[in-house]
């Protein structure tokens, strides 16, 4: 396979290609009949996933640093070009992206029945939008596909969300764009510091990041406003209040990719500019308390509000906060399993999640309503449909041979070192996660079938069979042979600790550095 | 192209040929219409001969721009850089698209007096020689032949009391204006003893101004700051604004705006320049009121036209923090974010003057409700308006903004950035509600705005305005290097300032 991806030179286009092939497939979507949107939108969005997946094959897993890069000439006397490139942190959000998107659609089939050409337009753009946040490499391109990309979902909240929407969109936007907007001026900031050093106005990713020392006593406010920008965005306790909105609001397709993909964009970002630019900051003893006790308040917190929620989407749309708690407490215990654990979460919780949203897209599509009293004994009615929540469940919820389980294990095991009292609460997190999905389950899909609305439901039809069937094949593969993905982090995870390793040094007094660090570095 | 010598009658007549060209046409457009006065035709006649001499003065624009005219010695009157062809350029835009928009807007109204183009192009030309004056002598005519025509058209809906109550507060606040303008440069020139831009700057390059020089500089602040609508000195915009007809509306804020930015920063950077410790606190206070108050109070405007003058006084605020920087850079900045302003405002007004009567002071939200619906492309074109104002990636208020910011930030202090990229946030709080109501939600009435149609004229403008918007958005590379050409006409007289004050 990797031969034959040599012998067209697929490593040179594939990323432009990527990022252009959904934009070209916008315009027969807006061109053609309606009725014609869907299709066009899923052969595009599979063209797309099959095209990605050769970055499975091509990919060098011993190389730590950028492949598939390239760059284009923009703005040259700004220092800023169409720099891209791919590493195996960026690898599986690409590749989680271009999977969940065709599902998505496919998804959304019967879901969306007004404005089809608008809504599938607006999908294929914000997979571009998606899939350019992951790829950039340069901080101008990162900064203007991370805005472009909110656009399509405002939309996509805004006019097929559910009653609220307009409040929903209109929170998830302001909230986004607050943080984004500080984050442009730390990265200009940070460019021209690093210009009086070098004498290069660049913004480029490698650049920035070689002289990231050069912003001085600039450094705290800078990591300031960038990681408020991916807090926003993770969500961090307490930034956290727009994603209920937006989650129940948003039409089941916009909840799985907001859960799935845009989720991740804050913790990628972490990983991949304001940790390297700043560790010394970052890392520091005082951020780092504060952030991993956030991260494990929004685990805990997450959870127990989870459990009381009586609409079964706002329910799962607050296991995310509780599962991105887990995520922030393993990228900063930085060591090699801690942060493969997070990596792992975040492609987990894109597949489990997002099946979640799926489902319960699905029985609202039944029932039109996502009260968890409203069900109950659906497993003798739809026992197809209950197997899967069932199993998507308990990926979610960590059980072991489901990718839930890898994931967190990764993370505590990995944390433990370094932060056991944190990793001893947020472990508490994992048991109100069984208790409230369990609790869930148990209300619908057991209990008596006393409800007589119920009685009639249709099981998974052969499309809703398409949508969830690779993400449940996912979450067994990831749960039973996880290595094949982790040997891709590998290097990755280790270039990675050796960018944040200032950081560490400062706060770590070499004889009570942590086993497991120092097993991860030979 | 030769030097010109600007002291000889036909050196200065070459050096102003826009300016002349474009007075020539205005008299061929009084003489016509006096002729053909009264109906519909004879006033789009007037309108295609007024589009036709801001043609040829454009051509005569690019004539000088081309050859890359240069002066010998000091300039008298007029600059002779490339920093007055690229605002001539914006404001024979500004002035274009206003005359598009109005051609249709004129029928619809009923307001049948072709004078209306005369007007509008003599007030050009007074924004012409204001962005380009060279002297304060020349920079106060123009400035008063751009007022004097602009009080006119804001009253040039006569059955429309707030039309005559929009002339008459223009009028006394810009008479007001123009005096503590007039008083400024007497003491600026009492200080100075020239009233030529550079050489008082030469005079004042020791950077100790002194108390005559200062209240002369304060004074001149004052005036620019009523004619830029920068808080505290704003009061008068919103009404103007609202009750002026819409075309002439979005003159003032494009071409007018413009003008007195531009003359402004000439008065800054090349006069006092080296006194900038003393401007810069004061401008950065204007910006940072002008923003708040704009965008705060933006918030709350019950109608479009209302919420988008409130808005033209906010983006005042991010002009002006252009001007803070003291810098090349920031004047680059100050032109484009000119264009992208400009571009971006011709769209909104369009397509406000397309969706009401009246003077189109009552059309709110729930008036625009399912636009999308029915009028995909307005709402489209609206939409694109709404996130350049709002600074969106992909769209040239984008680029303006960042250029501003850059241009802020290259100078060491990162405060003024931030309160622009808040209050910026704040904008998406009247910005969106536009999309919003346009998009998501439906139309009252099924068949709303079937008759809210855009003349063909209006549409061209819009058009080819949203499109430029999207198209400079993505591809800026051409704009950026003509202001950049642009701003370093300015660099050799900017005393360079020690970063971080």
């Amino acid at each position: 396979m990797a031969e034959f991806l040599n012998s067209i030179s697929y490593d040179r286009w594939i990323i432009n290609a990527l990022l252009l092939i959904p934009l070209i497939g916008v315009l027969p979507v807006v061109l053609m009949p309606a009725a014609h949107a869907k299709r066009v939108a899923l052969a595009v969005t599979i063209l797309e996933f099959v095209l990605s997946l050769g970055l499975w094959w091509s990919f060098d897993a011993t190389n730590g640093g950028m492949q598939f890069a390239s760059t284009i000439p923009w703005l040259d006397t700004w220092g800023i070009a169409f720099r891209v490139g791919i590493d195996g942190i960026s690898l599986f959000m690409v590749l989680l992206s271009t999977l969940l998107m065709p599902l998505s659609v496919l998804g959304s089939w019967h879901y969306i029945t007004e404005k089809e050409r608008g809504f599938y337009a607006l999908m294929l753009t914000l997979l571009t939008g998606m899939l350019g946040v992951f790829v950039a490499l340069d901080l101008f391109v990162f900064y203007v596909f991370w805005e472009v990309m909110l656009i399509p979902m405002y939309f996509i909240i805004g006019i097929w969300g559910g009653t609220n929407r307009l409040y929903a969109a209109l929170k998830f936007f302001v909230y986004t764009f607050a943080g984004s907007l500080l984050m442009l001026v730390a990265i200009l900031v940070m460019v021209w510091k690093v210009a009086a050093v070098t004498g290069v106005v660049s913004f480029a990713y490698a650049d920035l990041l070689q002289n990231a020392s050069a912003v001085g006593s600039a450094a705290p406010w800078l990591f300031a406003a960038f990681a408020i920008a991916f807090a926003i965005k993770v969500p961090i306790f307490p930034f956290h209040t727009w994603l209920p909105d937006a989650h129940v609001e948003a039409p089941t397709p916009g909840s799985v990719l907001l859960a799935g993909v845009l989720l991740k964009m804050g913790t990628y970002g972490f990983l991949r500019f304001a940790l390297p630019f700043f560790p010394g900051v970052g890392l520091s003893p005082a951020v780092s308390a504060l952030v991993v006790t956030l991260a494990v308040i929004g685990v805990i917190y997450g959870a127990l509000v989870a459990m009381v929620q009586p609409d079964f989407k706002k329910l799962v749309a607050y296991s995310s906060v509780s599962h991105l708690g887990f995520v922030i407490l393993g990228i900063w215990a930085c060591t090699m399993q801690s942060v493969q654990g997070a990596l792992m979460i975040m492609i987990g919780h894109g597949l489990s999640t997002g099946a979640l949203f799926f489902l319960i897209g699905m029985l609202y599509e039944r029932r039109h309503t996502r009260e968890i009293s409203a069900y109950g004994g659906l497993a003798r009615v739809i026992p197809l449909f209950s197997l899967v929540l069932t199993v998507v469940s308990l990926a979610s919820i960590g059980l072991p041979g489901l990718n839930g389980f890898v994931g967190e294990f990764l993370v505590l095991l990995g944390s433990f070192g370094r932060y056991p009292v944190a990793v001893g609460i947020a472990t508490t997190g994992v048991i109100f996660a069984a208790a409230y999905l369990l609790w869930a389950l148990q209300r619908v899909i057991f209990n008596r079938l006393d409800k007589p609305a119920n009685e009639q439901l249709a099981d998974l039809s052969l499309r809703e069979m398409w949508v969830v069937l690779p993400l449940v094949v996912g979450i067994v593969w990831l749960g039973v042979y996880p290595k094949p993905v982790l040997l891709r982090m590998e290097s990755a995870t280790r270039h990675y600790l050796e960018l944040v390793q200032p950081g560490l040094e400062q706060t770590d007094n070499p004889g009570a550095k942590p086993m497991a660090d120092a097993e991860a570095r030979p | 192209m030769n030097a010109f010598d600007l002291s000889t009658p036909s050196g200065l007549t070459i050096a102003m040929l826009p300016e002349v060209l474009l007075t020539i046409g205005a008299m061929v457009v009084l003489l016509v219409i006096s002729w053909r006065h009264s109906t519909a035709a004879d006033s789009r006649l007037a309108g295609w001969l007024s589009l036709a001499s801001l043609a040829v003065s454009a051509a005569g624009l690019g004539w000088l721009w081309s050859g890359n005219a240069q002066s010998t010695g000091i300039p008298l009157m007029i600059a002779l850089d490339n920093f007055r062809y690229t605002a001539d350029a914006i404001l024979l835009i500004a002035a274009a698209g206003t005359v598009l928009l109005s051609m249709g807007y004129l029928e619809r109204e009923r307001l049948l007096a072709p004078e209306y183009y005369c007007l509008l192009l003599l007030s050009t030309v007074g924004m012409m020689f204001f962005a380009g004056a060279q002297d304060f002598i020349v920079l106060f005519l123009g400035l008063e032949v751009m007022s004097v025509a602009v009080y006119i058209l804001a009253g040039y809906n006569r059955a429309s009391a707030y039309s005559a109550e929009a002339a008459l507060k223009y009028f006394l606040i810009g008479a007001f204006a123009s005096g503590f303008l007039l008083y400024g440069i007497a003491l600026v020139y009492g200080a100075t003893g020239s009233t030529n831009l550079v050489i008082a700057g030469a005079q004042l390059s020791s950077g100790h101004l002194t108390t005559m020089a200062s209240l002369g500089l304060g004074l001149l602040l004052i005036g620019f700051g009523f004619k830029v609508a920068a808080v505290p000195f704003h009061s008068w915009a919103p009404d103007v604004y609202d009750g002026s007809p819409t075309p002439v509306t979005a003159f003032m804020a494009t071409g007018v705006k413009a003008a007195a930015f531009v003359a402004l920063a000439r008065v800054l950077l090349e006069t006092f320049s080296s006194a900038a410790s003393q401007w810069q606190p004061i401008i950065a206070t204007l910006a940072v009121a002008t923003m708040v108050l704009g965008n705060l109070v933006a918030l709350a405007q019950p109608t479009l036209k209302r919420m988008l003058a409130y808005s033209s006084i906010a983006h005042a605020g991010y002009l002006l923090v252009a001007l803070w920087p003291n810098s090349p850079l920031g004047a680059a900045a100050l032109l484009l974010y000119l264009l992208a302003y400009s571009l971006t405002t011709l769209v909104a007004f369009g397509l406000l003057a397309a969706l009401g009567r009246n003077g189109e002071r009552e059309v709110t939200l729930a008036d625009i409700r399912g636009l999308s619906v029915n009028r995909p492309w307005m709402a489209l074109a609206m939409a694109i308006s709404m996130l350049s104002l709002l600074g969106f990636p992909g769209t040239v208020g984008f680029m303006g903004k960042w250029y501003i910011l850059t241009a802020v930030v290259a100078q060491g202090s990162p405060v003024l950035a931030v309160v622009l990229v808040l209050t910026s946030v704040v904008s998406a709080g009247y910005y969106l509600p536009v999309i919003m109501a346009m998009y998501m939600r439906a139309p009252q009435v099924p068949l709303a705005h079937s008759e809210n149609g855009l003349a063909s004229t209006a549409r061209v403008a819009v058009a080819i305005a949203a499109v430029c918007i999207l198209v400079l958005g993505v591809w800026p590379t051409g704009a950026l290097h003509i202001v950049e050409h642009g701003a370093a006409a300015l660099a050799q007289l900017i005393a360079p300032t020690v970063a971080g004050q």
